[in-house]
C-alpha cells in the first residue's frame, strides 16, 4: 500500500550556464507523507536538487513530474498553475540571510501568503499562529539582521509555516544551529510528520538525518545518486559513506544507539 | 609608520559607528515617549512640512524657534537632551561652520566688527552664516528627530501613504536589509585582513586590499540578488508585491496633523 | 587685499577638500531650487524604472537593492591617495558600468535616499539635488567615457581599465560641478533685500574652483582609481560579471545611450576646462553670472556682487608674464600657473593638517 507520489525525477541531469554539472542522471520518486533525506557533501548537488524540486531551476536533461503534472518553466508561467504550486510546495533556503529579506519578521512571514492571495485578516491571523508556535512572538517587529541564527532559522521556518505547504524543502537547516536547538528542530520536523506533511531535508551530517528520515538517497560527489534505502541500510553500507565523504558516520552510529 | 593600516581602522570604525548608532536609534525608538506615540506617517509628513518650514523661513527668530521647539519634542521623547545637542552641533561647525567662515568676509556690506590683518566682518556676511547655521542645524536637528523615534521599517510603512509604490518600498526595505549583511561581511574582511597585515604597508597596497574588498563585494551582492530573486519567487513572488497596510491614524494622530499643520503655516507666514 | 583674497580662497578651498564629499545637506539651497532639482530627476527615474521594466523585469528588485546596499557600503571605504589624504567614492560610476547608467540612477538613489531619511548624510528637501549630481550625472558621464574609451575591446582589456578610471573621474568631477552650480547661483537669485544670502552664500565664482579644484585632486581620483581597480579584480577573479555588464554598461552597449553619449563626453569636458576658465580674467564665472542675470531683469542681486567678482577675477591677473609678447599666452600661462599653486597649496595644507584626518562629514 504505498501513497501517490509527490514528485517523480526522471533521469534529469543538470547544468549551470557556465557549463559546470550540478546533477547527473538523477531519478528517484518522492511519496506524500514520506520524509525524505537527501544526503551527500557538499557541493554534490543537494541544493541544485531542491531548487528544481522548488520549480526554481529546471532540467537540462530528463524531467520532473510534481503531483502528477510536468513541471517546467512554461506551466509556472502560468499564473493558477503558478499559484497552486507554490501553495503546496515551500523552500527553506540555506542561508536564512537569502530567505529573509524583508524588512521586519512580521513582514517576512506574511510574505508568502500575501502573495499567494489569501486575505489580509486571514494572513495577519497566520502570522500570529506561526509565530506562536515557533514561540518567536516577541520578534515580531524586529530587523532580520539583528537576530541570532538560530531565531534567523526559526523565522525562516515561521515564513512557510504561515503559508503551511503539504511539502516542505528544508535545504541544510542545521547549519548555524547550537545542539539545543537542533534536537528542536528534529522535533519540528517530527511534527511536521505527525501532520502527514511530505518533507525533503538537504543535508550532509547523518547523525540528524537519521533522527527522523523514513528514506535516504545518497549523492556522491560525482553529482550521482550513489544509492537510495532505508536508513538502517544505508547506515549499515560503510563503503558507501566512506566513498561518499560523508565522514560523520561513526558519530552517527552512536546517536543511532541512543535514539 | 604612522600611517600603517591607519585606512583599515578609520573605515573599520566607520562601519561599527554606522552600526552601533543604529542600534541606539533603535533602542530609543522602543521606549515610551511623546513622537514614539504617533503614527508614523504623521511623523513623515510633519518632518517634511518643517523642513519646508525651516527651507522657506526668511527670519531667523523664527528657524531659532523650530528648533527650539523641536529640542522640546525631543526632550518629550526620551532622548537625552545633551545628546540630542550634541551630536547636531559637534558636527555642525566642522562642515557648515568651516564652510561658511570665509562668508563673514567674502560678502560685501556695512563694515560690523575689524579684526587684525585688515580682515573686516560685515554686517551682510555675519547673517549669511547666521542663516545657513540655523537653517542646517535645525533641518538635521527635525530629520535625527524622526529617526530616533521611529524604527525605520515604520518609516518604510509609512512612505506608502506620500504615494511611493510598493515595489519601491520594497526595495528600499530590501536594501536596508542588505546593507547590514554586507557591512558584516565587510567588517569581516576587514578584520581578517587586518590580522594579516604585518608590518606597514604601501598605499599602494592598501588601495589593492580596498579594492580587492570591494570586487568581492560586489560579487557576493550580484550573487546573492540573483538567490534572493529564487528566494522570492519561491514563495509567490511575481513581480508586483501585495504588502500590509498597517496603520491607522486615531483621534489623537489627528490632532497632532493639525498642530503641525499650524506650527507649519505659522512658521511660512512669520518667516516671510 | 591680494593677501586677504587669497588667504579666503585657500581657506574655502581647504574646507571642501575634507568635506569632499558632495551630499548637500537641508539649508544650502533655496526651496525653489530643490524643487527644480526634483523636477529635472524625475525624467531620469522614470526613463530608470522603464528600462527595468524592459529589460530586467522581476528579477530587478532584488538586484537593485543588492546594487543600492552595495552603493552605501563602498561610500564607507576609506581610500588612501598618493600623498597621504584619504577620499571616499561614491560608486556611481561602477554602477554604472555593471547596470548600465539608466538602472544605475535608481541603484544610487536608493542609496542616497536611505542615507538621508534614516542617517540623516544630505538633505531630505535638497534629495533632488543630490540625486541629480551623484546618482544621474555620474552614471550617465562616467558611462558615456567609459563607452566611449572601451568600444569594440574585450572584457579583458586593459583599456576597459582605463575606460573606468577616466570615467569615474569624469564623472565625479562633472558631479561636483553641478553641486557647484547649485550652490552657486543661490546667492544671485536668493538674497534678502539688504544683500544678505539666505542660503549657501558663495557666488559661482567662488563655489566653483572651491568645489572642483579638490574633487578633481581627490575625490574624483578616488572614483576613478576605485572604479578602475574594482573592474581590474572582476576581470581577473569574476569576469562573468563584466561580460553580463557588457550589454548594459560598456563595451557595444551604445544602443541605449546612443547619441547622446557624446552630449555627456561634451559635458565632461566642459566641465574640466571650467577651473581654467576661471582663472583667467575676462571669463570669470561670477561676471558671466552678474551680467546675464542684469540682462533677465533679476533684481535681487546682492549690491556688492559685481565689484566682488571683478576683484575675484584672477589672483594672477597682476602677475602677467611680461617676458611672453603675447598677452593670450600669458593668460593661459598663468591660469595654469594658477592650478599648479592652487594643487600644491591644497597638497600641502593636506599634509599639514590631515593626519589621515580625511573628509568630516556632517551626519547625525
Amino acid at each position: 500500500m504505498t501513497s501517490p507520489p509527490v514528485f517523480e525525477v526522471r533521469n534529469v541531469s543538470f547544468a549551470y550556464d557556465n557549463k559546470q554539472t550540478a546533477l547527473e542522471n538523477v531519478d528517484l520518486t518522492v511519496r506524500s507523507g514520506e520524509s525524505l533525506v537527501i544526503l551527500g557533501a557538499n557541493g554534490s548537488g543537494k541544493s541544485t536538487l531542491l531548487k528544481m524540486l522548488d520549480g526554481l531551476y529546471f532540467p537540462t536533461r530528463g524531467e520532473i513530474i510534481a503531483f502528477g503534472e510536468p513541471l517546467t518553466e512554461a506551466r509556472l508561467r502560468d499564473d493558477a498553475f503558478n499559484f497552486a504550486f507554490r501553495r503546496r510546495v515551500g523552500l527553506v533556503f540555506q542561508d536564512t540571510d537569502v530567505q529573509l529579506f524583508c524588512a521586519s519578521v512580521l513582514d517576512e512571514v506574511a510574505f508568502a501568503p500575501l502573495q499567494l492571495g489569501i486575505s489580509h485578516g486571514e494572513v495577519r491571523e497566520r502570522v500570529d499562529q506561526s509565530l506562536q508556535a515557533l514561540r518567536i512572538e516577541k520578534l515580531r517587529d524586529r530587523a532580520p539582521h539583528r537576530l541570532s541564527g538560530g531565531e534567523k532559522r526559526r523565522v525562516a521556518l515561521a515564513s512557510l509555516l504561515s503559508l503551511n505547504p503539504d511539502v516542505w524543502l528544508l535545504d541544510e537547516p542545521t547549519i548555524g544551529l547550537d545542539p539545543r536547538s537542533q534536537s528542536w528542530l528534529v522535533d519540528f520536523i517530527l511534527q511536521l510528520r505527525g501532520q502527514n506533511k511530505t518533507v525533503i531535508t538537504a543535508t550532509h551530517d547523518l547523525a540528524f538525518a537519521l533522527k527522523f528520515a523514513t528514506g535516504i538517497h545518497v549523492f556522491d560527489e560525482g553529482h550521482h545518486l550513489a544509492a537510495s534505502g532505508k536508513p538502517d541500510e544505508i547506515l549499515a553500507n560503510h563503503e558507501l559513506l566512506h566513498s561518499c565523504n560523508l565522514s560523520h558516520f561513526h558519530m552517527a552510529k552512536e546517536a543511532s544507539h541512543c535514539h | 609608520m604612522r600611517r600603517q593600516s591607519h585606512f583599515l581602522e578609520k573605515t573599520l570604525s566607520g562601519i561599527t559607528q554606522t552600526l552601533e548608532r543604529s542600534l541606539f536609534a533603535e533602542a530609543i525608538s522602543l521606549q515610551p515617549g511623546l513622537f514614539q506615540s504617533l503614527d508614523p506617517r504623521l511623523k513623515v509628513l510633519a518632518t517634511l512640512a518643517l523642513l519646508i518650514g525651516v527651507s522657506m523661513a526668511r527670519n531667523p527668530w523664527v528657524i531659532g524657534a523650530v528648533y527650539l521647539l523641536v529640542v522640546c519634542l525631543a526632550l518629550g521623547s526620551a532622548i537625552p537632551a545633551d545628546f540630542f545637542i550634541r551630536r547636531v552641533w559637534l558636527t555642525i561647525p566642522l562642515f557648515t561652520g568651516m564652510i561658511a567662515l570665509p562668508a563673514l568676509f567674502l560678502i560685501p556690506g556695512q563694515p560690523l566688527l575689524h579684526l587684525p590683518l585688515g580682515l573686516i566682518v560685515t554686517r551682510t556676511g555675519a547673517q549669511s552664516v547666521l542663516f545657513l547655521l540655523l537653517r542646517v542645524t535645525t533641518s538635521l536637528s527635525v530629520v535625527l528627530l524622526l529617526v530616533l523615534t521611529t524604527p525605520w521599517n515604520t518609516v518604510l510603512g509609512a512612505l506608502s501613504v506620500l504615494r511611493v509604490p510598493d515595489v519601491f518600498i520594497l526595495i528600499l526595505g530590501m536594501t536596508f536589509r542588505y546593507i547590514y549583511l554586507l557591512l558584516h561581511i565587510a567588517n569581516d574582511m576587514f578584520l581578517s585582513r587586518k590580522s594579516r597585515v604585518i608590518g606597514r604597508m604601501s598605499g599602494s597596497e592598501e588601495r589593492h586590499m580596498l579594492a580587492a574588498i570591494g570586487a568581492n563585494l560586489l560579487s557576493k551582492s550580484l550573487n546573492m540578488s540573483s538567490e534572493v530573486y529564487l528566494a522570492m519567487v519561491s514563495r509567490g513572488y511575481r513581480g508586483a508585491v501585495v504588502t500590509f497596510k498597517p496603520f491607522r491614524m486615531r483621534p489623537r494622530d489627528w490632532l497632532w496633523a493639525a498642530l503641525f499643520a499650524g506650527i507649519t503655516v505659522s512658521i511660512i507666514y512669520l518667516g516671510r | 587685499m591680494t593677501v586677504k583674497r587669497l588667504g579666503t580662497y585657500y581657506l574655502a578651498l581647504f574646507v571642501w577638500l575634507f568635506t569632499s564629499a558632495m551630499h548637500i545637506p537641508d539649508g544650502y539651497l533655496s526651496p525653489a531650487t530643490s524643487l527644480i532639482m526634483f523636477l529635472l530627476v524625475l525624467p531620469f527615474w522614470g526613463l530608470g524604472v522603464r528600462k527595468i521594466r524592459q529589460t530586467m523585469n522581476a528579477r530587478s528588485v532584488p538586484l537593485i537593492s543588492l546594487m543600492a546596499a552595495f552603493s552605501f557600503v563602498i561610500m564607507m571605504f576609506n581610500i588612501p591617495l598618493p600623498g597621504g589624504t584619504t577620499g571616499h567614492a561614491v560608486g556611481a560610476a561602477l554602477a554604472a558600468i555593471v547596470l548600465g547608467p539608466e538602472v544605475a540612477v535608481i541603484a544610487v538613489s536608493i542609496a542616497l535616499i536611505i542615507q538621508a531619511f534614516f542617517f540623516g548624510d544630505g538633505g531630505i528637501l535638497a534629495l533632488g539635488a543630490n540625486c541629480f549630481n551623484m546618482a544621474v550625472v555620474i552614471p550617465y558621464v562616467s558611462s558615456a567615457v567609459y563607452q566611449a574609451i572601451t568600444k569594440g575591446t574585450e572584457t579583458s582589456s586593459p583599456r576597459r581599465l582605463i575606460g573606468a578610471a577616466l570615467g569615474g573621474w569624469l564623472g565625479l568631477t562633472a558631479g561636483a560641478f553641478f553641486t557647484a552650480v547649485e550652490f552657486g547661483v543661490q546667492p544671485l537669485l536668493f538674497s534678502a533685500a539688504d544683500g544678505t544670502p539666505l542660503y549657501a552664500p558663495y557666488p559661482l565664482s567662488v563655489s566653483l574652483p572651491a568645489m572642483l579644484i579638490p574633487h578633481m585632486l581627490v575625490a574624483s581620483v578616488v572614483e576613478g582609481m576605485m572604479t578602475a581597480l574594482i573592474i581590474l579584480y572582476l576581470q581577473r577573479s569574476n569576469i562573468q560579471v563584466l561580460e553580463a555588464a557588457g550589454e548594459k554598461g560598456g563595451g557595444d552597449g551604445g544602443v541605449s545611450m546612443g547619441k547622446l553619449r557624446w552630449l555627456w563626453v561634451g559635458v565632461a569636458v566642459l566641465v574640466v576646462a571650467s577651473p581654467l576658465g576661471l582663472l583667467a580674467p575676462g571669463t570669470a564665472w561670477g561676471e558671466w553670472g552678474v551680467e546675464e542675470l542684469t540682462k533677465l531683469g533679476l533684481e535681487s542681486i546682492p549690491a556688492g556682487l559685481e565689484r566682488l567678482s571683478t576683484l575675484w577675477g584672477a589672483p594672477l591677473a597682476d602677475y602677467d608674464l611680461p617676458a611672453l609678447g603675447n598677452a593670450n599666452m600669458g593668460y593661459l600661462l598663468s591660469a595654469l600657473l594658477g592650478i599648479v599653486l592652487v594643487g600644491t597649496m591644497v597638497w600641502l595644507l593636506t599634509l599639514l593638517v590631515t593626519g589621515g584626518a580625511g573628509r568630516q562629514k556632517e551626519s547625525i
